[in-house]
């Protein structure tokens, strides 16, 4: 599974009036896609996030793979589960591809610490 | 996208206009205004950290002259802000490069104006800073630390761009910052013996813009709305025209808020004003933000895209936010 991490190197926040306007007006069925509610500086230039890119990103801490990411979007948008995933991945791959992200494979079983109980590490 | 920041990105807080230096265009030299104390400036970063502002950077005088430098620091590295300074680089040595990293700075830039030594000592006015500024650059690289070079463009140095570039590349700087002469300050008063004509900022651009595209060792960066008129605006650009006012603001030494350090209309008081209100509700920002075409700016196609270009040298230079960037080239 594909855990996604953010660079640490970008530095962002979240727009919190532009958040609660956006999701009022997602809840009202009206247009909130063209409101930027996150903001990034990558190298000097800056960006904006809407709402789903927003909900997105606040959830990429390097331990969320993109199933549960998705799931949780999903969710709270009242998506259907397999159509929310690779739209989310589309997303991921296009702000990997500028080097907001890394996209890493995990095995199912998930990677566990790198100790083992009594032993030496 | 529709665009509402909630607060600057940035923040330039003139920490104090003390200077070991007497810079031939520094803005801030013929400011008389006292400095915070040092429990005022804590108090500063509370107000920035509750809103949220990303980025704090410390310039005007030389930061390095104020004795809470490093506790200021470390507390705004601790409450989430990312710190730079401007220095002139002068009072870094090994220790205080150490203490800087130590500190948490995000990043430092130093000051270089020239490649060629006597040019830069003779526009900062101090035999030796070339020399200081280059020592200085390498010991904070050597101790880690993010560099910025950073290089005042005017008469003494338009054609000789190229060479600064390399010195910075070579001191392992990551970005190096062009900036555009501003005719505030000491540099209104010394506009002419330093400023470029529209012709020669036209050219600089024509050389530099090429240089920047193609440049993949260090980042060329000009921050000058300007260069919309070639089409070359900065990549990453949220807003068009000046950033002033809409991605970040100026705090003075004593602590009173402009739209920007060459803009020296207060706003407002960081301690004494609700900071929100001033960034919200400030009319002088509310004009910046939507500022109208005026004289050759009426019916020009750039316009859009420029706004009327830097609004701190059209106010430096007519007295109004409106009126065209005095560097523009474009004819009447």
């Amino acid at each position: 599974m594909i855990v996604p991490k953010r660079n640490p190197d970008v530095v962002w926040r979240l727009e919190k009036g532009m958040h609660a306007m956006a999701w009022d007006k997602a809840r009202k069925d009206e247009e909130y896609e063209d409101i930027g509610v996150l903001t990034l500086m990558v190298k000097g230039g800056i960006h904006q996030l809407n709402l789903v890119g927003a909900e997105i990103w606040t959830r990429l801490n390097g331990i969320n793979d993109v199933r549960k990411i998705s799931a949780e979007v999903g969710e709270l948008f009242g998506w259907e589960a397999s159509e929310t995933e690779e739209a989310v991945l589309d997303f991921l791959k296009g702000i990997a591809g500028q080097g907001w992200v890394t996209l890493n494979e995990r095995g199912e079983g998930g990677s566990g610490p790198a100790w083992r109980p009594g032993g030496t590490p | 996208m529709i665009t509402h920041l909630s607060s600057p990105v940035t923040v330039n807080w003139g920490i104090t206009a003390r200077c070991n230096f007497v810079c031939s265009h520094c803005f801030s030299r013929l400011d008389p205004s006292e400095e915070l104390s040092p429990g005022e400036a804590l108090r500063v970063v509370d107000v920035l950290a509750e809103h949220s502002v990303m980025f704090l950077n410390y310039g005007t005088g030389e930061p390095l002259l104020r004795r809470d430098l490093f506790p200021l620091t470390e507390y705004a590295a601790g409450r989430g802000l990312k710190v730079t300074m401007n220095s002139n680089g002068s009072l870094i040595d090994a220790a205080a490069a150490r203490r800087i990293r130590e500190a948490g700075f995000h990043s430092v830039g130093i000051s270089i104006d020239s490649a060629t030594p006597a040019v830069h000592d003779a526009f900062r006015r101090m035999p030796g800073s070339f020399e200081k500024a280059v020592r200085a650059a390498r010991l904070l690289r050597e101790a880690g630390i993010p560099l910025t070079v950073s290089s005042v463009i005017c008469k003494v140095n338009h054609r000789d761009f190229a060479a600064l570039v390399s010195l910075a590349k070579e001191l392992g700087a990551h970005t190096i910052d062009l900036h555009n002469f501003k005719c505030s300050g000491m540099g209104g008063l010394n506009k002419e013996a330093l400023d470029l004509s529209p012709d020669e900022w036209r050219r600089f651009y024509e050389a530099a813009v090429p240089m920047r595209d193609a440049e993949k060792g260090i980042d060329i960066a000009f921050d000058d709305p300007i260069l919309s008129l070639l089409g070359a605006e900065e990549k990453g650009r949220l807003v068009a025209g000046s950033v002033c006012g809409k991605l970040s603001l100026y705090i003075k030494p004593n602590g009173e808020i402009t739209p920007c350090g060459f803009i020296p209309v207060t706003i407002g008081h960081i301690l004494r004003d609700d900071f929100g209100e001033v960034w919200h509700g400030s009319k002088v920002l509310e004009h910046l933000r939507d500022k109208a075409a005026s004289g050759k700016c009426s019916g020009c196609a750039k316009f859009s895209s420029c706004l009327g270009g830097c609004t701190a040298r059209a106010y430096a230079a007519f007295g109004t936010y409106d009126a065209p960037d005095p560097h523009c080239w474009v004819d009447d």
